[in-house]
């Protein structure tokens, strides 16, 4: 076993807490399946036989009971939950494991759809014994219409700025925007190391990383970092040029100077990927070189690495938004082939069914419905007359006759009543929509 | 601008094919505008210094006329009319050349500014053109630049202005100048300079966040640059310099267009060769590397045998290793001429000679026995037997005699004459010119010299040789690099440029505090911001040390840093208390005796005590230095000796009163290391005193 797989899945989509109220984060239906199988999928397929899964107690329940959740996965999922209400970032989180961590760990994101070719951020890690490899893919533009939100997406925000290198492989820099209030600052010398540096910004990071066991090691003895995101990648990647990394002379020294100084210091030396001797000896006596131009050795005697794929082309999204939601389950269905109306689900035979459209199980859809890129989730009911078109409506919901519904999300077990119009809207689940109502550009949620 | 630019922009719409019909131009400045030659350049200016037997301005001119230019405007200051006449007498003026040469003189440049509003105000320049010095050597094609340059105007509408042409050549390669070291940003796609700095002396690259608003997502930070000093400029940068009549120099000039681009508009691009060559030939470290680079056939087409000034009896011959032999070489038995070797014609060599990676001039003569190595010399000179050379230039006519040792980075001037039986060290500069004569014409340097030369003469005969610097038949007068102005500090780094690879250790060492932020704070923020106090404090305290600031000062400075850090009044003063007594470990080691230690403490105290006095106020304050100051001894427990001492200045400075240190001797103890504390010998008996003291104070009181 090379590399252990992490599925952080007890994050509570708190950017879009207007699905996620009643349902939770990674049992949000995109195309029909819980949005966590699609990571666990991606692991299935790159063949990935046991995966640890990081998530909270209701889920577990609800992934163990309620047949919609089910997860048609056949690999062992190690499933540990965490408290919900005790803030766990995700550094957090590995640290919680550590005992089961044995090798270098995939750590992924439970709200990643992608089509990503793993083993390319894999075979970064290998090839250049990498510290951090990670994906990025270049953001995409939301098409789609956002329910209860006027106009276009919103614009200005920041940034996030990432440095690769020449060959666009190495990370040597990330921030944000907001942190580089004072302009960008670069060292001289890490110009003067590696004297072509790309810097790209629109990138979306895919929350998906290789790390070395070391790095788990580090975040036992590290407590204060508690995401990786957040903290542990942008700690990673400015340490690839911090001198005791550089330096392997020295460390032995100043390992011991710092352990005698405090005994938090020394923990940082242990995230060194210390290169096993044989490697080390192959790298010394051998010609090749990662860099070109000056004639210092590979890696400039760095040995703390990061590297990071950016994707050019194929789909990653991840679903922290409601955009990303909508955007995920118009492109979702592409990604597996399976029928798109389930074989369970009754549809009259005078209906109009869209190609792009996904019908759950045991649905029941009636006379004269008409249903365009959509997505149906199990066990709703429409009745006669009622258009949907390009809308998310989830389980259990029933629309009541001659409804219009466009470009809306429709929380579970909703009900809408008679000849209701609804556009662009945002219904939280359980709600009752009153017969022959109107509506546009709203979102309604059971707050309370 | 000017209404010659609505004209312009008129003839490109009328006919695009009038436009291309139109010759290439290009302006050459041959003159640097600076000293760093000197004082070889007092006798000859910079563009006619032969480098691999031909003067630098052949070079440039061979480039730009492989490039197609047709019409050359030289500019030439400094001693005009010796490059007047070389130009005339080259191929450049026959009536066949290709390109087209018009020498323009003033007196009055004395900048590049100047140069280009001279450019304008002759309206000289009818189309886009090249910019180069008189020091470019270069085998660049530009034509694939000059394309894209004139693309770009066409579709932006005379927005891009310049485009500067770079080599892609790593840090640290020999023919990168550390001070002409620059970090471009550029726009990927577009290709657009978006921030140009050189970086010599810079350990953090700054980049402004504007540059990156400019809706592009992909930026690129170069560091791998050489740049050619080659530039093809619109007609409109000779307005532009113009209309800013403070710019000088095409830095300014760069600098100014981009960082006004929002208002005026103008852009700049660049243009990156990978397979050319070209370097500007700023100091004699680039002369050096340069003229090796040449040699070694780095700059083909432009070989020394390829004799492109067509001048009668230069030709050469090649032979393998590089060396190359003029007519009417002799060589002495046993000579080597081991590689990278360029002989003038008439030159002789006498036996036994070791020659290698050196170029020598015409008619010149070299003894027995001697040995060249990266040694360059240039016509007429004579060297006698038993010589060594290591890296250094020989200028026309200088005689170096008998057993003279020449070390690395040494220049012999014009006519000089050293030895014999001499060893010059690292770096001598020997020069038939005083070099205070330089100082007194030092208000019109930049003046043409010619009379100035006559005048001065006389004085420079009145001053004798010193035989100790230049030999028993020495003639010149060194050039002392470290003279009390700045000016001629300067030319210590002047005349050799600057070292290519500054000590690395001082990069590391901003590594490592930089780290020490990083660890910081990357570990909890509370812990990170007192110990970042307490880092800026010593800072401060050092700093009030080395400049002498007045203690209202550093007390103002603790005061706004306890704001930025967010730190109790309580934390200041224990933080104080701890730098201050630790401060003579911080600078002379941990290893002091407890002597030593007191002997540099003491005075500090003193110094500092209003610093002190400030804080300490309440008797809380009182208490909480001391506990500091115990806290501290605990630590240090091989210096409690010294305690007594500290305490015993700090309540004779008033820092600390009696009625507090009594309070804390009694009541401070908390654990058994504080009780064994106060058994020390030493404070028992200073409590003793303090407490018979302030009996008898009382007991005078009544």
């Amino acid at each position: 076993m090379e590399l252990q797989a992490v599925l952080m899945a007890a994050g509570g989509g708190s950017r879009m807490m207007d699905l996620t109220y009643n349902t939770r984060k990674p049992l949000l239906p995109v195309g029909n399946k819980p949005l966590i199988w699609y990571p666990l999928n991606l692991l299935e397929r790159v063949g990935f036989e046991e995966v640890i899964v990081i998530t909270t107690k209701e889920v577990q329940k609800m992934i163990s009971t309620d047949p919609k959740m089910k997860l048609d996965v056949k690999m062992k999922l190690d499933i540990v939950c965490i408290q919900e209400d005790a803030d766990m970032g995700t550094a957090d989180a590995l640290r919680h494991i550590q005992q089961k961590i044995k090798t270098d760990i995939l750590v992924v994101s439970c709200d990643l759809i992608t089509d990503a070719a793993l083993h390319e951020v894999v075979d970064l890690f290998r090839a250049h014994n990498a510290t951090l490899s990670m994906l990025m893919s270049k953001a995409h533009e939301f098409t789609e219409t956002v329910p209860g939100q006027k106009g276009k997406k919103k614009t200005g925000e920041q940034r996030d700025f990432v440095g690769v290198d020449g060959t666009g492989k190495r990370l040597l820099f990330m921030a944000n925007e907001a942190d580089l209030d004072k302009g960008l600052v670069i060292r001289k010398s890490i110009m003067r190391k590696l004297p072509r540096m790309h810097i790209k910004t629109g990138l979306v990071d895919a929350h998906l990383y290789c790390l070395k066991k070391s790095v788990v090691d580090f975040l036992a003895d590290n407590k204060s970092v508690s995401s990786i995101r957040g903290e542990l990648v942008p700690y990673l990647v400015r340490k690839q040029f911090s001198k005791s990394m550089t330096s392997p002379n020295v460390n032995d020294e100043a390992d011991q100077k710092l352990k005698k100084k405090d005994g938090n210091a020394n923990l940082e030396i242990q995230i060194l990927s210390r290169d096993e001797v044989l490697l080390q000896l192959t790298r010394e006596r051998s010609c090749w070189n990662d860099h070109r131009g000056d004639m210092s050795e590979a890696y400039h005697g760095v040995r703390l690495r990061c590297y990071v794929h950016i994707m050019d082309e194929g789909m990653c999204y991840r679903v922290n938004t409601l955009a990303a939601y909508i955007e995920a389950n118009r492109l979702a269905p592409k990604l597996f082939d399976e029928p798109a109306v389930h074989p369970s689900a009754a549809i009259s035979v005078r209906c109009l069914i869209g190609a792009d459209s996904i019908i759950g199980a045991s649905c029941q859809i009636s006379d004269k419905a008409s249903i365009k890129r959509s997505m149906i989730g199990a066990s709703t009911t429409v009745r006669e007359k009622v258009k949907v078109t390009n809308s998310i409506i989830m389980h259990g919901v029933t629309i009541e006759e001659g409804c219009n519904i466009q470009g809306s999300v429709i929380c579970s077990n909703t009900v809408i009543g008679r000849g209701a119009d609804i556009k662009y809207c945002l219904v939280g689940s359980a709600q009752r929509i009153e017969p022959e109502g109107e509506h546009t550009t709203l979102s309604e949620c059971d707050w309370t | 601008m000017s209404s010659r630019g609505g004209k312009q922009k008129k003839g490109n719409v009328t006919s695009e094919q009038e436009e291309e019909e139109q010759p290439l131009q290009a302006v050459l400045v041959a003159d640097s505008f600076n000293r760093r030659f000197f004082p070889i350049s007092k006798d000859q200016p910079r563009a006619l210094l032969p480098l691999g037997n031909v003067a630098m301005i052949d070079y440039t001119l061979e480039f730009l006329t492989s490039t197609g230019v047709q019409e050359t405007f030289v500019f030439c200051c400094w001693m005009s009319n010796k490059i007047k006449d070389h130009l005339l007498k080259s191929k450049w003026c026959r009536p066949t050349s290709p390109n087209v040469v018009h020498i323009i003189t003033s007196d009055l440049y004395r900048s590049l500014g100047d140069v280009l509003r001279d450019v304008d105000a002759k309206n000289l320049v009818r189309n886009d053109f090249i910019l180069v010095y008189g020091d470019v050597v270069s085998n660049i094609d530009v034509s694939q630049a000059l394309q894209e340059h004139r693309h770009r105007r066409k579709v932006d509408k005379n927005i891009s202005v310049m485009t500067m042409v770079f080599k892609e050549s790593s840090p640290g390669h020999k023919s990168r100048c550390e001070e002409d070291d620059v970090i471009v940003a550029m726009d990927s796609k577009s290709k657009r300079v978006l921030h140009y700095q050189k970086t010599q002396g810079l350990k953090k690259l700054q980049f402004p966040m504007n540059i990156f608003q400019h809706g592009s997502d992909e930026f690129e930070i170069r560091h791998d640059l050489l740049d050619c000093h080659i530039s093809i400029c619109s007609p409109q940068v000779a307005e532009l310099f113009t209309d800013n009549f403070d710019y000088q120099t095409r830095n300014d000039f760069v600098r100014g267009i981009l960082v006004n681009e929002e208002i005026l508009g103008n852009q700049i691009h660049l243009y990156v060769t990978q397979d050319g060559y070209g370097a500007r030939v700023s100091n004699l470290q680039m002369y050096d590397s340069v003229s090796s680079d040449m040699v070694r056939r780095w700059v083909y087409p432009l070989t020394p045998e390829a004799n492109f000034t067509d001048q009668q009896g230069q030709g050469c011959t090649h032979s393998r290793h590089n060396v190359y032999r003029g007519a009417e070489v002799s060589l002495g038995h046993g000579s080597q001429m081991e590689e990278n070797v360029l002989i003038g014609r008439d030159t002789s060599i006498g036996a036994n000679c070791h020659i290698s990676n050196s170029v020598i001039g015409n008619n010149c003569t070299i003894g027995d026995n001697v040995v060249l190595d990266r040694a360059h010399m240039w016509n007429n000179v004579h060297i006698s037997s038993n010589v060594e050379i290591h890296q250094s230039v020989v200028c026309d006519g200088a005689v170096v005699k008998e057993a003279v040792h020449l070390n690395k980075q040494c220049v012999l001037a014009y006519n000089v004459v050293i030895g014999p039986n001499l060893s010059l060290p690292d770096g001598t500069v020997v020069s038939m010119h005083h070099p205070e004569e330089e100082e007194e014409d030092d208000d019109d340097e930049f003046l043409s010299d010619d009379q100035e030369v006559g005048h001065s003469k006389d004085k420079t005969r009145q001053k004798a040789f010193n035989p100790a610097e230049v030999g028993p038949e020495g003639k010149g007068y060194i050039w002392k690099a470290s003279m009390n102005d700045t000016e001629d500090e300067e030319l210590a780094q002047c005349l050799w440029g600057l070292v290519l690879n500054p000590d690395p250790e001082s990069d590391s060492e901003s590594e490592a505090s930089e780290e020490s932020q990083d660890r910081s704070r990357s570990v909890s923020p509370e812990i990170d911001d007192v110990n970042a106090f307490q880092l800026e404090v010593l800072g401060t305290l050092q700093r009030g040390l080395e400049e002498n600031i007045v203690c209202d000062n550093l007390v103002l400075e603790i005061n706004s840093l306890k704001y930025a850090y967010n730190i109790t009044l309580k934390e200041v003063m224990q933080i104080l208390t701890r730098v201050v007594l630790e401060y003579p470990f911080q600078q002379q080691g941990t290893q002091l005796t407890t002597l030593q230690y007191t002997g540099s403490l003491l005075p500090l105290l003193k110094t500092w005590s209003p610093v002190f006095k400030n804080y300490i106020k309440r008797a809380q304050d009182h208490l909480d230095c001391l506990s500091a100051v115990e806290e501290l001894f605990l630590e240090q427990d091989t210096h409690q000796t010294a305690m007594v001492k500290v305490l015993m200045k700090m309540y004779q400075l008033e820092i600390l009163e009696e009625e507090a240190i009594l309070k804390w001797f009694s009541t401070g103890a908390t654990n058994d290391k504080s009780r064994q504390l106060r058994k020390n010998q030493g404070l028992q008996k200073f409590i003793q005193w303090l407490k018979e003291a302030e009996d008898e104070s009382s007991e005078e009181g009544e």
